[in-house]
């Protein structure tokens, strides 16, 4: 019974902050979705048009697909770039690690804005890139990269590499060592400990991280804004469209949900499969 | 016996990032420096004007030093509560367990705009109270907690409670036990946690626009700036002043440390 | 031992962090005694911190009397602004006002920022305790309708007389004078000259297949609703029948192959022309202009057969404001012809009061033809205030355009 109080008090903090900040405010949010305006008279009167609107918009929903791929890839991509940096540290590096590992996390602290608009300079028309390649030779005809969805994965793999890292790092540093000798031992090659001690142990921290990147991104607006051309906007810049510029708080409250609903049925998915403990790597 | 490959691959692979990762901030440092109103080449010379500027911009100190205290303080609190529920989450089996977990995931999948305008409802239209820093801290507060929560579990879930165990079979109490054993073993994920958290709050635009009073935050200052693009070099000395002393804070914090474990 | 260090490390970084932060908000209390939520329980479960941090700022006692000749206002004046007009940064652009309280300017007035005009509607609309608002004229009829703004006395304001009549009207709604005109502009296409081998003469001209690839619109649903509707002939867009609502849907998806990219904020404005790539530029602003043609490139400031789209934004007093001593004291300094010259010469910007045009830079009132202000309105298109549907409409359709891929 101790147990039961114990527990109170660890969650109870998280729980009313959690309710009272978060949950209430976002059945708040869902119930405008059912408003006909967002403000006056009009807020005040129920519908069901918004939802007839954008079920019938084929437009909007290619776009919540195409979001969904390329935050996939972005993720990915982030994965496959912040492992190996992560296992480098964690096994390479000894007593330097947690160091070493602020020294990726660092450039995170400087805005984001300024970050992105940094790369815009590297990758238009008379940027870095752009320049060095007309210094050795080679003429490219237009902007190279910039204005188009590759430049957007580009500038959201380098944002979010940081913060892919430390999950990895925070689960593959507390794989016990001594596995990996008995494995050793055991007549395994390095590589092969690798795979089938490291990674499947580290798994969790990759799932993490993995989420950690793609939802968000899902929702990513100002990176498409900045660098993604005609054909580099996501959802998110659809959403705040709707919320900033057309005021239409009742749109912007459904596209959110159905957002949600996208992301929430591969979670509940994934969960049939695996225990959603496992994910959190408990 | 780790060994140290300062040569190897891996070794290779981790300063290429580090390049690729400082290459665009060293740009904005060089820009800092250009006599020009525009981040463009060629560079047109060298000026210091920019910093001189860009101390006198009140404004810009000002949410400076906003988004620091904000982001400190709300980081602390997004820790300890997350903490806390991570150590519910991995050491307890309690109804409502996944429920939980799943609510306390939900602030990550919602997108920031959409939480910045409810808040901005219940604050103004239900509790009336008035917009401040404080209500942006309550908000950042609100998205670290999953945050903080999913790397301290990741680390808590590594090792068993036989310590913790221990510690109360030798008498101390159970919060005893959290504090001197538990902490301190996952000492290193809370220290993440914390810098996540720090830099989430630190960066945080789209929320924070909505419940942000008569002080404005960082991001939304430079925001709310880019109208004017005369203006984008002094943004960008803050920003090149904001790297440096990060460096040195790194630097510090690494003197302390070796001190620390020199026993 | 070593467990011992762990422990203090701990404490040390917890400890360390929190006294940084109670030392900036010690030294950084310039903003008055902090805010506190006053229904919110949470706060006493989850900051030890927060009564630390009240007891560190000191509150500030608005005891200055001595050395004020001014009597000081009560509560201090909140203007919801845009970022780079207030007071402390361009003192000059409220001449009279700065003058007077420069001491205590920051007790004075405060100011709540925005970067959008549909952000200050929101906040107008859920209360933040604003005086004074400024946004632009196509959102003025909004802020009639709902209620948001107060009639204004014109009598109380000395600089009234120097405001450009037609544009003063604009502000006008039911015979009453709603808002204050200040800052103006236009919004045309700007054009690399050198780089096109004919320079665009109408909004039509835009769709053109030389520019494919190199046309730059403004991100901005109102403005590219309008210019598509301006180049199929449509007089008055922002009045549109539904079916000329899809005539400027299908205008616009003709538009999108030649799009290079969508400029978003204004750096990209001065900056896309300088790259080379871009050549034509839609809804761009006169500084601009006067940025790239001060910087030696060769551009055109388009005056399209339809008309050149034109803004102007200004300050109305919000309805539930009680500090209007201080508001109208605040407006007429702000429209004050020096003001006014200030905000021109700084910003590129036109000023309402034609007192002011003296004392702009000749370069200024050249590239904006600031003194053919008796032909504004036939050269300019100043469009209707834009009701709440109509925007709707237009945002939906300018969001499916970008999302056709």
């Amino acid at each position: 019974m101790e147990n039961r109080s114990r527990v109170a008090v660890l969650i109870s903090p998280s729980a009313v902050f959690l309710v009272v900040l978060f949950l209430i405010p976002l059945g708040i949010m869902a119930l405008y979705s059912f408003r006909a305006g967002a403000f006056g008279p009009e807020s005040q009167v129920f519908t069901l048009d918004h939802y007839r609107e954008f079920s019938r918009n084929a437009t909007f929903h290619r776009l919540l697909g195409r979001s969904a791929w390329l935050s996939f890839r972005v993720s990915l991509l982030a994965i496959l770039l912040a492992y190996p940096v992560a296992y480098f540290l964690v096994f390479r590096t000894g007593e330097s690690r947690l160091f070493l590992l602020t020294v990726i996390i660092v450039p995170a602290w400087v805005s984001y804005l300024l970050r992105v608009l940094s790369w815009k300079v590297i990758l238009g028309g008379n940027g870095v890139l752009a320049s060095f390649l007309e210094w050795i030779g080679f003429q490219p005809g237009g902007p190279i990269l910039i204005y188009s969805p590759e430049a957007v994965i580009v500038t959201l793999v380098y944002v979010w590499i940081p913060f892919v890292a430390l999950p990895i790092f925070a689960a593959l540093e507390r794989i016990d060592r001594s596995l990996l000798e008995a494995a050793a031992d055991l007549g395994c090659g390095r590589f092969e400990a690798f795979l089938r001690v490291t990674l499947p142990l580290s798994l969790p921290g990759i799932v993490a991280g993995f989420l950690f990147v793609f939802i968000p991104t899902v929702g990513e607006y100002v990176t498409p804004a900045l660098v993604g051309g005609p054909d580099g906007i996501m959802f998110g810049n659809l959403i705040f469209s709707q919320f900033l510029r057309g005021l239409n708080w009742p749109l912007g409250s459904l596209m959110s949900l159905a957002m949600l609903v996208l992301i929430l049925v591969p979670l509940f998915l994934v969960g049939r499969f695996v225990r959603l403990s496992d994910l959190a790597g408990i | 016996m780790q060994r140290r490959d300062w040569f190897s691959f891996g070794s290779f692979f981790y300063w290429l990032l580090v390049l690729f990762l400082y290459l665009p901030i060293l740009l904005l440092l060089v820009f800092s420096f250009n006599d020009s109103e525009s981040l463009r080449f060629p560079l047109q010379g060298f000026t210091t004007r920019w910093y001189s500027e860009m101390l006198v911009t009140s404004g810009l100190i000002d949410a400076a030093k906003n988004s620091i205290v904000v982001g400190l303080l709300s980081s602390l609190v997004a820790t300890a509560l997350g903490t806390m529920a991570a150590i519910a989450i991995i050491r307890f089996n309690f109804i409502g367990r996944t429920a939980f977990l799943a609510v306390s995931a939900l602030p990550l999948v919602i997108p920031s705009v959409v939480i910045g305008v409810a808040l901005l409802i219940l604050y103004r239209l239900v509790f009336n109270v008035e917009l401040s820093l404080w209500t942006v801290g309550l908000a950042h507060v609100v998205i670290n907690i999953p945050i903080v929560m999913l790397i301290v579990a990741a680390r808590l879930a590594g090792f068993p409670d036989n310590l913790e165990e221990a510690a109360m079979d030798l008498g101390t109490s159970y919060w005893g036990a959290q504090l001197r054993v538990t902490l301190p073993i996952s000492f290193p994920a809370l220290v993440a946690a914390f810098l996540t958290a720090f830099t989430t709050s630190f960066d945080e635009y789209a929320m924070s626009v909505f419940v942000i009073g008569t002080d404005a935050t960082l991001p939304v200052y430079i925001f709310s700036l880019l109208r004017f693009p005369r203006r984008l070099p002094i943004v960008v000395a803050l920003g090149a002043i904001i790297m440096a002393a990060s460096v040195l804070i790194i630097v510090f914090a690494e003197r302390l440390r070796r001190v620390g474990s020199e026993q | 031992m070593r467990a011992y260090r762990r422990v203090t490390l701990v404490w040390m970084s917890i400890l360390m962090p929190l006294v940084l932060a109670l030392v900036l908000v010690a030294c950084g209390s310039g903003g008055g005694a902090g805010d506190e939520p006053e229904t919110e329980t949470e706060t006493s479960v989850d900051e030890p911190a927060a009564t630390a941090e009240e007891e560190a700022a000191e509150p500030e006692t608005a005891d200055t009397s001595a050395e004020e000749e001014a009597a000081m206002p009560e509560e201090p004046l909140l203007v919801l602004e845009w970022s780079g007009y207030t007071a402390p940064e361009v003192p000059e652009m409220f001449g009279p006002f700065t003058e007077k309280y420069t001491a205590t300017l920051e007790e004075v007035v405060e100011y709540n920022l925005f970067a959008d005009d549909a952000e200050a509607y929101t906040k107008m609309q859920t209360n933040v305790g604003a005086d004074l608002v400024h946004p632009c004229h196509s959102w003025w009829g909004l802020y009639v309708e709902a209620g948001l703004v107060q009639p204004l006395d014109t009598s109380r304001l000395s600089n009234w007389s120097g405001l450009h009549p037609e544009l003063a009207a604009l502000g006008e709604f039911n015979g009453e004078q709603y808002f204050v005109p200040w800052d103006w502009g236009y919004e045309t296409i700007l054009v690399r000259t050198d780089l096109v081998e004919n320079v665009p003469e109408s909004w039509a001209d835009v769709w053109d297949e030389e520019y494919a690839g190199h046309v730059v619109p403004w991100d901005s649903a109102e403005s590219n609703f309008i210019m598509a509707g301006l180049s199929i002939g449509i007089t008055d867009p922002v009045n549109a029948t539904p079916e000329q609502d899809e005539q400027i849907k299908q205008r616009l998806l003709d538009l999108k192959p030649s799009i290079l990219t969508y400029w978003v904020d204004y750096t990209e404005a001065y900056d896309l022309p300088q790259t080379g790539d871009a050549w034509v530029l839609t809804n761009v602003w006169p500084d601009a202009y006067g940025f790239l043609l001060s910087e030696g490139y060769e551009v055109a400031y388009v005056n399209p057969t339809e008309k050149r789209l034109g803004w102007v934004c200004g300050y109305g007093i919000s309805s539930d404001s009680t500090n209007l001593d201080l508001a109208y004291e605040y407006l007429d300094a702000a429209i004050a012809p020096d003001s006014m010259a200030a905000l021109a010469n700084t910003y590129w910007y036109g000023a309402a009061n034609t007192e002011a045009l003296p004392m702009i830079d000749e370069f200024a009132v050249e590239f904006m033809e600031l003194d053919q202000m008796d032909t504004l309105f036939e050269r300019t298109y100043f469009p209707e205030p834009i009701s709440e549907e109509k925007r709707q409409i237009m945002v939906s359709i300018w969001d499916e355009v970008k999302a056709a891929p």
